[in-house]
């Protein structure tokens, strides 16, 4: 009896490492606004080079030579973009940022050394939603839309690659693909674009926390910066509530050694931040990007709603005006007021229902889940996701689905066991 | 003999419940965080919004010549200062670097030690909380380090902190060139430090860098490469707002240490 519990056990135990990687020492945080703000405890962080043993550098390509920038933005003329190279052959992996993130954020920082670790060449991309992008490389300004924004980055990357090329010599065997949140969902879409123009033919492509339906994960976001929150009152502000919960901390334990406990010590103390703090912190670091979404696609555009159409931005000029009103729009609002207006317009007889589906992977369902060389990984508790969404990924992707228990938005991503997964799929070991 | 398999056993059977967690189909059973939450209907609670104007009131009274400054600051960055750090970098093996940026801290512990001194305290945490808050408010999802990208693991005791210790308010911000973002009270208090590092003399230093221009450029090249801040980094139109409240808050911060 004993013996057969135990095979039962082993056999049970194998098939679980087998459906979700486990390891001995799985990702711990189990909350998962905690997760996404604080990521992987050092100790389990897979080990990757130096970023000044990287051979690196940022280089700038100009995409849209007609567009014309105000002094102020001057610097977004050119697109810029971080190349990590060898002087061998290798496949190129192109990294696409989320939802406000640059191709410099320390996120993709990271994942760059993991693929150039093994053996890849990196180029990393700005989200198209980021200010940069919009002003250098968007060609409606109107971020947003799966196919158009695909389009934007299929150019960008082919000059990219071939600027790249030039440049550093680069040597490139095949072309690969990976986004992070909102830039995993623009990645499914550029490699889907890509099997019409059969440009790059990317032999893998990795969606790694990605939305599924857009405008549904854009409200769980704006929703989070609406968290009622205990304690704080009607004229208290938030941050002010939170430095001062920081400083109480401090002041009482006299500082701690933050490299190897960020966050532990405060998250066990008198004042840890609550569920609702955090999910407020995230949200609020997304309303900051929304803002600069609208601000930028309005300037763009030259729609007026936040610097005037007709003043020139000086570098001297005060932008803060056009911050405190673009604040109060968050991601829904920007749809609203300025992506849903264009885009009925040229769809005349459509609901703005129909304009979500052209922007959700089920509008590429198919292409999805027949692909074998496409997967995606999530959490259970990524609060981007909602019941549905969650459960599309799974069925859609099958056993390309690389889904986690716990990490949130990303918290895990750096986690040894994750990286393995990613590196197994983007090497092809399993799945060729 | 038979402690292995038992130790097998155990572990098997802890992944059989992780197993029973994830449902029927081995797959993690979907979590909403969102549902412990309560959340305000659009309109009816303004705390992001009205936090965040209050944010942007800071004192700032030649803004204009001030993000002039911060976009020179930039250029200067772009053209000058970090290409020759990056040539620095490339040119002196790690070790001589620590060993330069250990000098040049050494001698900076005098006007440390002064400040602290005259604050009445030794022990200060504040680099760490510094790094706590920018981690815990810019840093949300770990969208970049920018406790660590601001350059303040260097944050010593400075003038401009013993003048905010004793209640002298910070005055209008400045943004200095090459120096970046300060306001009147710690200028005042960089000007104060350098003359006390001056006066003390310590190890002869200022004599023997007189006698050795090149002493200076390595100083000025050692102060940008530790400090990792780059301009651009917020990832943001409205860099210098944010960085602006940021700056503001994180001297708060130090000088309640």
């Amino acid at each position: 009896m004993n013996r057969y519990l135990r095979y039962l056990c082993i056999s049970l135990a194998a098939l679980a490492s087998h459906v979700a990687q486990a390891d001995e020492t799985p990702y711990p945080i189990t909350n998962p606004f905690l997760a996404t703000i604080v990521g992987t405890p050092p100790q389990l962080v897979a080990p990757v080079p130096a970023e000044t043993d990287v051979r690196q550098t940022d280089l700038s390509v100009t995409v849209l030579p007609e567009r014309h920038l105000p002094p102020a933005l001057s610097r977004y003329r050119d697109l810029h973009y971080r190349l990590a190279w060898h002087n061998e052959p290798a496949p190129l992996v192109f990294l696409i940022a989320g939802t406000g993130s640059g191709y410099s954020s320390p996120r993709l920082d990271y994942l760059k050394r993991v693929f150039w670790q093994a053996g890849m060449h990196v180029i990393v991309l700005s989200s198209p939603t980021n200010h940069d992008f919009i002003a250098a490389a968007s060609r409606s300004g109107l971020p947003g839309l799966g196919l158009s924004d695909a389009r934007d980055l299929h150019s960008a990357m082919s000059l990219a690659a071939e600027h790249a090329r030039k440049r550093k010599k680069l040597q490139i065997t095949e072309y690969r693909l990976a986004g992070f949140s909102l830039g995993a969902l623009n990645a499914a879409f550029v490699a889907h674009l890509d099997q019409s123009l059969q440009q790059f033919d990317f032999t893998r492509t990795l969606l790694l926390n990605p939305p599924v339906d857009l405008y549904a994960s854009i409200q769980r976001l704006d929703a989070l910066a609406r968290t009622q929150l205990d304690g704080v009152s009607s004229g208290e502000s938030f941050y002010e509530h939170i430095f001062e919960k920081l400083a109480r901390y401090f002041a009482e334990s006299g500082g701690t050694d933050i490299e190897s406990g960020l966050f532990h010590g405060i998250q066990s103390s008198d004042s840890a931040l609550t569920d609702a703090e955090l999910a407020m912190l995230i949200g609020a670091v997304f309303r900051f990007a929304a803002a600069d979404l609208n601000f930028m696609a309005d300037l763009i555009t030259e729609g007026g709603r936040y610097a005037p159409a007709d003043e020139t931005l000086k570098v001297s000029t005060s932008l803060t005006p056009y911050l405190r009103r673009a604040l109060f729009c968050d991601f829904s609002c920007y749809l609203e007021t300025q992506l849903w207006p264009v885009w009925t317009d040229a769809n005349q007889g459509k609901t703005i229902d129909d304009m979500a589906w052209d922007t959700s992977l089920y509008s590429i369902t198919s292409f999805l889940r027949d692909n074998p060389h496409i997967a995606a990984l999530t959490n259970a508790d990524d609060f981007i996701l909602s019941a549905d969404n969650y459960r599309f990924i799974a069925e859609t992707f099958g056993e390309r689905a690389l889904i986690y228990p716990h990490g949130g938005h990303g918290g895990n991503l750096q986690h040894r066991d994750v990286v393995a997964t990613m590196l197994q799929f983007m090497e092809g070991d399993s799945h060729d | 003999m038979t402690k292995l398999p038992i130790t097998r056993l155990l572990a098997g059977c802890v992944l059989l419940t992780s197993l029973a967690a994830q449902g029927a189909d081995g797959i993690p059973a979907y979590h909403d965080p969102l549902l412990e939450l309560t959340i305000d209907t659009e309109g009816s609670n303004y705390q992001f919004e009205r936090s965040s104007l209050e944010a942007l009131k800071v004192h700032d009274p030649i803004e204009g010549f001030n993000r002039r400054v911060y976009r020179f600051n930039g250029q200067f960055d772009d053209y000058v200062y970090l290409p020759v750090v990056n040539t620095y970098q490339m040119v002196t093996p790690r070790f001589v670097r620590t060993g330069v940026s250990n000098v040049f801290a050494n001698l900076a512990d005098v006007p440390n030690l002064a400040n602290s001194l005259a604050q009445g305290k030794f022990q200060k945490g504040a680099r760490t909380t510094a790094r706590l808050l920018f981690n815990s408010t810019l840093g949300v999802l770990g969208l970049f380090d920018v406790a660590k990208a601001m350059g303040l693991p260097q944050e010593p005791e400075d003038f401009g902190q013993t003048l905010g210790y004793y209640g002298v308010p910070t005055g209008p911000y400045l943004v200095l060139p090459l120096l970046g973002p300060s306001t009147l009270r710690d200028t005042t208090g960089k000007a104060v430090d350098w003359s006390i590092e001056d006066t003390a003399a310590f190890l002869d230093n200022r004599h023997y860098m007189n006698d050795n221009p090149w002493a200076y450029g390595l100083y000025a090249i050692n102060l940008r490469y530790i400090n990792g801040f780059r301009y651009g980094s917020l990832d943001s139109p409205f860099e210098y707002d944010q960085i602006r409240y940021l700056y503001i808050k994180l001297r708060e911060l130090q000088i309640r240490q």
